[in-house]
């Protein structure tokens, strides 16, 4: 509840009150952004083992292993990519939207006042 | 307050404190932890040991866009605002505080009518002290509680930082509580209430700002004993 003689003081007060203050051992996007790159590199490393191991052996048993370890490299690849994109993109994306929403408007702005021209009224400044 | 930037520890066991509507001047030379403790402050760094208190509470490890959301204000030295946007534009950006364009710029153009002739113009071709009255706009678009500066006087002529510094102290006579990081006391300690000097990340000395800190500066500063 606020009341109208709360001063700037009071207001903050209240806000710090009412303040969720994370876990400091909770989300850790540098962590999570670190691991999509570990994995990602893990996942290249994983497929190099694995065309590595099919082609030292003639046995079709170890090169069904290799695949299987092949295939896994390519899943922790796409994992890592995908927290590393999460992590280190979206700051960027965030901001690339609010900007296109702002020359979106700018432009509807334009649009009205052209239109409202052409109609002999005079664009509002 | 203990923090480290790089591994290494800047700040061995600083503790300040800011009341509402006073204005605290932190100084001392380069590479003391003048940015470092404003930054903390900011819940922009992360604390080594220490606590981090906003109106009565724990805040340590609170995220930063929550503070900003609250009332703290960080003006980083450089300005921090977006050169290649308009004045208009770089207001705009502060409605993330939930307040609206008009709202913002009523606010600005009512402290620094200046700025609303240029508008429209980009930041980067305005004069140093015209980037500052607008970042300092920007500051007070958010409505702050707590105000942190950082370097203000940083490259503008003694006569703009005389200007911009009446305009703190005004600020702060609205019950702001004003934080300011400076490397050159002349002009802060005028409108400064309390001092702190920071030397090699440890206060040196405190108190209200008179003739004893004056020649304590000069002591720090010059290297000479006292």
């Amino acid at each position: 509840m606020t009341s109208s003689t709360e001063t700037r003081a009071d207001r903050f007060v209240r806000k710090i009150a009412e303040l969720k203050i994370p876990d400091p051992a909770a989300g850790r996007p540098r962590l999570w952004l670190r691991l999509g790159v570990a994995m990602m590199v893990a996942g290249l490393g994983l497929g190099v083992t694995a065309y590595l191991v099919s082609h030292r052996t003639t046995s079709s048993l170890v090169q069904g292993d290799a695949t299987t370890i092949g295939l896994g490299g390519v899943t922790v690849s796409v994992v890592g990519a995908a927290l590393f994109v999460r992590y280190s993109l979206t700051a960027f994306l965030r901001f690339w939207m609010a900007r296109q929403s702002y020359d979106l408007t700018l432009l509807a702005d334009r649009l009205l006042s052209a239109t409202r021209d052409l109609a002999g009224t005079d664009p509002p400044r | 307050m203990h923090a480290a930037h790089e591994g290494i520890t800047v700040l061995h066991g600083v503790s300040l404190s800011v009341a509402a509507g006073q204005v605290v001047a932190l100084l001392g030379p380069n590479g003391a932890g003048k940015t470092t403790t404003l930054r903390v402050a900011a819940g922009a760094h992360p604390l080594q040991a220490g606590r981090l208190l906003l109106g009565g509470r724990d805040v340590t490890g609170a995220n930063p866009r929550d503070l900003a959301r609250a009332g703290v204000c960080l003006i980083p030295e450089g300005r921090g605002i977006f050169p290649d946007l308009s004045v208009r534009d770089n207001l705009w950006m502060m409605t993330f505080t939930g307040r609206t364009r008009s709202q913002i710029e009523e606010v600005a153009f009512a402290r620094f009518p200046h700025l609303a002739r240029f508008a429209s113009r980009a930041a980067g071709t305005l004069s140093g002290g015209e980037q500052q009255m607008l970042a300092l706009a920007r500051g007070l678009a958010t409505d702050p509680a707590v105000l942190l500066l950082d370097e203000l006087s940083m490259g503008l002529a003694p006569l703009v930082v005389g200007r911009l510094y009446e305009q703190v102290a005004q600020i702060a006579r609205q019950g702001v509580a004003v934080l300011i990081v400076e490397q050159f006391a002349t002009a802060v300690l005028r409108i400064a209430d309390h001092a702190s000097v920071l030397v090699r990340g440890r206060i040196a000395w405190q108190g209200r700002p008179d003739s004893e800190l004056r020649t304590e500066l000069s002591a720090l500063y010059l290297g000479s004993s006292t």
